[in-house]
């Protein structure tokens, strides 16, 4: 355990970013938290939520995978040394959902491995909930993260206490910026974790609906009322730091062509469409459907992982109210 | 609009007429949405087709397509006989009344029923609903003005909302929905034939003086320009040469295309300014491209009439400027330099020109999240809502309308009522979004829409083949079978190139906007 002064955190991150390409929560303006590489704005030195998770530097909205050319056809793997500072415990969570979902069937997904395997996580703990929209503890987690981490900081005011759990995190600790721990700092870290337990925040009953869907499932009435209100954006699918789904293209490039992958979603209705036409999910309920039963009841089943981390970004950005806080109170009343 | 968007949040009753809200418009129709869902607001949905919207209405009136002044005027009639109407407001704000109320008393339920096919009790409920707030907000689109009796849509929609008065105040007005980000703009900056920038009429002589010795220049034109349609008329009688096309694609956007195919090929001289190259700029002579959103500083006026700053966020691409400037240098070439360093040079001659604007700099646009027109002086915070205390020209003029029936009516050789617009993933001839996998994914390929019992009697299932035929032209098209459609009416959109619908529509305009009657056309259909 050691400590960095809050002071420090930004000399910190410069001196990082000689290695490795610094991500870290930045204000633009007023308005918006941005996750971004250093110098774009000023540095948010307590626990935020960015509008798009991290995923997007593991997972981009569009990168390129293949470059055909009469050459041949190169993968394209982004093996960049990264690191990325203010990841909160639920998004560090959805981390570990997508690992295991890009990882299914013993098929390592190259692109997306490649930027994991070269990126340093350093999570910030959350003291409070950071929006109206957290519900962690709700799905039965801490706003902080009790192992698989590198490094874990703790805002205790005008200082962080650090944690490292790996080789990678204890060598991160070498540098001077850090100072070792004061004896009390190990009750201040269990007053800082027992407070942050306690903190209210959005509880819509995840366990209870989780609980009763494992032997049940709404009527397709149910979804077709809340696909009244729908106007299927994907913004719920876009901002969700577990979902996974993507689209390929091909756009012509320098006599050849390059493939790039992008994030789709579940929520349009070409996505399931068959090549005959024919559309195992062809009416907006039905979609809606999917893409929250998955999430709280398939995925813990398959991957033995929630898909749902509690970060409440769906609830944010969706504009007629059917975020997952939402939809779990509306089973919770059937 | 008259209102501004967030009004939404507190409007009581919404009537939507004219407009696929959610498809066209998704955002503000989720105002709509949430509006009914999460605080019991009505929704009175007027629109022939099942709209995304239809199960959230309370009252959702089918009427025939191109009834609307019928409709309405029932509307009059039945809050007129039962004392629903604002006398107050009638008095104090408008004038004419007397006029149109007499033309009204014709429109009674039944009559009303006749020609738009709506029962007349829910005529009644409907009219009933509508003046039971002051907070009714009337929003339209397309639906309403592309009909040979646009204009005359439109006043009728101005005349039922003074008649209620619900306008002038929050949350009830008349709401006309924009179908492109920087429509409204371009209509504010003169983007028409017979006005210059603020809607001041190139007619007026004292508007040409000043807009003279501003420019520095003799002897402005007087005479009022041409619409599109009937620039395509003179362009096939000879009497225009040459055209300069921006950022518009009328090869597939114009109705009748083999006309628009014949006076584009006859032109002598054709220019066309784009992003992309368009089914239009095959037939250009020069093509200037131009430097995208993202490449470029500038102002977009959305549909509440918000001016907004947006930031270049890329360098353009080699070979291409920005809008402006290339107007500047084919200027310069013409022998009339213009001279701006940026945009914001050309914003200080807008608040100098224009009055609505004269208030709106970019230096206050960089503060905060844009300011609504009109704003007169640089202190005005901006106008939420129009027509305040007072209107415009003073007192809100009544207008008498009569009904008119569509220009080209269903017949035993023409038996369907084709009536065209967009869907959710395509923007207008899909120029930007036919080019993004994912959106041509959503839509790739063209259909018609096609009641039920119109596919039985036409031996028809979703996906087969039809021949769908006007007296313009005829094209080939997969169906899609959905009560979504009333019988007798289907449905495509003008989104695709390959299979351009506006083949088959017809040329015939409002008198006043000449906008065309897109939403009507006679047409026949048989099995491929």
């Amino acid at each position: 355990m050691k400590r960095l002064k809050k002071e420090n955190l930004a000399p910190f991150l410069e001196e990082m970013n000689n290695k490795r390409t610094v991500y870290c929560p930045q204000s633009v303006d007023e308005k918006d938290i941005i996750l971004a590489p250093l110098g774009k704005g000023k540095i948010t030195d307590e626990a935020c939520k960015t509008s798009i998770s991290f995923k997007s530097m593991l997972f981009p909205q569009k990168e390129e995978i293949n470059n055909f050319s009469k050459d041949g056809v190169e993968k394209i793997l982004d093996t960049g040394k990264t690191a990325v500072f203010g990841v909160r415990a639920c998004d560090f969570r959805s981390m570990e959902f997508v690992d295991a979902f890009m990882a299914r069937n013993e098929m390592k997904d190259p692109f997306y491995f490649a930027k994991r395997n070269n990126i340093l996580v350093m999570t910030l703990a959350c003291n409070c909930p950071v929006s109206e929209t957290c519900f962690c503890t709700d799905t039965g987690k801490a706003p902080f993260l009790e192992k698989g981490f590198d490094l874990q900081f703790f805002d205790a005011g005008s200082f962080y206490i650090v944690e490292s759990q790996s080789r990678e995190g204890d060598k991160v600790l070498e540098s001077d910026y850090f100072t070792g721990s004061d004896s009390k700092d190990g009750e201040t870290l269990s007053k800082i974790k027992d407070n942050s337990m306690k903190a209210e925040m959005q509880a819509p009953g995840f366990a209870k609906a989780v609980e009763w869907l494992k032997g049940n499932e709404p009527e397709p009435e149910f979804w077709d009322d809340l696909a009244t209100a729908c106007i299927a954006c994907g913004g719920c699918s876009f901002v969700c730091p577990t979902c996974t789904c993507s689209n390929i293209f091909d756009s012509p490039s320098n006599g050849g062509f390059m493939r790039f992958r992008t994030w789709d979603t579940c929520m349009y209705e070409g996505f399931s469409r068959e090549t005959s036409g024919h559309n195992p999910r062809g009416s907006l309920g039905s979609r809606l459907a999917r893409r929250y039963l998955h999430k709280i009841k398939d995925d813990p089943e398959n991957y033995g992982v929630s898909g749902c981390v509690g970060c409440g970004r769906c609830s944010d950005a969706c504009p007629v109210g059917l975020g997952m806080i939402e939809i779990i109170k509306q089973i919770n009343r059937i | 609009m008259t209102n501004s968007i967030d009004e939404f949040e507190d409007a009581s009753v919404f009537m939507v007429i004219g407009s696929n809200t959610t498809s066209n418009h998704p955002l503000i129709s989720s105002r709509i949405i949430n509006a009914v869902r999460q605080r019991g607001a009505k929704l009175i949905l007027c629109d022939p087709r099942c709209i995304d919207l239809a199960p959230l209405s309370s009252i959702h009136i089918r009427h025939k397509i191109g009834s609307d002044v019928a409709l309405i005027n029932g509307f009059m009639n039945i809050i007129l006989n039962k004392n629903l109407e604002d006398k107050t407001f009638i008095e104090e704000r408008t004038e004419n009344f007397e006029k149109m109320a007499e033309v009204v008393e014709k429109y009674t339920p039944d009559y009303v029923s006749g020609i738009t096919g709506v029962e007349p009790e829910l005529l009644v409920k409907a009219a009933e609903l509508y003046a039971s707030t002051k907070r009714s907000m009337i929003v339209y689109a397309m639906g309403i003005t592309q009909h040979i009796a646009g204009t005359d849509n439109v006043k009728s929609c101005a005349n039922l909302a003074m008649l209620t008065g619900n306008i002038g105040t929050p949350s009830s007005g008349v709401n006309p929905l924009r179908g492109q980000n920087n429509v409204q703009g371009a209509c504010d900056m003169g983007g028409l034939p017979n006005v210059y920038s603020g809607y001041q009429p190139a007619a007026d002589l004292f508007v040409r003086n000043k807009f003279e010795k501003l420019w520095g220049v003799d002897k402005l034109p007087e005479k009022k320009g041409l619409t599109v349609i009937e620039m395509g008329h003179e362009i096939e009688k000879g009497n225009i040469k040459a055209l300069y096309i921006m950022g518009e694609n009328p090869f597939i956007s114009d109705p009748d295309a083999k006309h628009m195919h014949r006076a584009l090929k006859k032109l002598e001289l054709l220019i066309v300014q784009d992003i992309f190259p368009t089914p239009t700029s095959e037939f250009a002579h020069v093509i200037l491209p131009a430097a995208c959103f993202a490449e470029r500083d500038g102002t977009y006026t959305n549909t509440e009439r918000r001016v907004q700053l947006s930031h270049q966020a890329l360098p353009p691409l080699k070979g291409t400027l920005p809008d402006w400037k290339i107007i500047c240098e084919i200027s310069k070439r013409a022998g009339f330099p213009m001279d701006y360093n940026d945009p914001s040079e050309i914003m200080d001659e807008i608040n100098i020109t224009t009055p609505s604007y004269a208030g709106i700099t970019y230096e206050r646009l960089e503060q905060g999240w844009g300011i609504p027109w009109p704003c007169p002086s640089k202190e005005h915070p901006g106008t939420k809502f129009l027509h305040k205390d007072k209107f415009t020209r003073g007192r809100g003029l009544f207008h008498v309308i009569e009904y008119i029936p569509p220009a080209e009516l269903p017949d035993a050789e023409y038996p369907f009522t084709l009536t065209t617009g967009r869907i959710r993933p395509h923007f207008h001839t899909g120029t930007m979004t036919r080019r993004t996998a994912i959106l041509d994914r959503e839509a790739p390929s063209p259909f018609l829409d096609i009641n039920p019992e119109d596919a039985k009697s036409l031996r028809v299932r979703t996906g087969d083949k039809i021949i769908v035929e006007s007296r313009r032209g005829s094209l080939k098209l997969s169906v899609n079978v959905t009560s979504d459609v009333p019988k007798g009416v289907v449905f495509s959109t003008f989104h695709f190139k390959e299979k351009n619908i506006n083949e088959l529509t017809l040329c015939a305009v409002d008198p006043v906007a000449g906008i065309p009657e897109y939403k009507n056309c006679a047409v026949s259909i048989r099995r491929s």
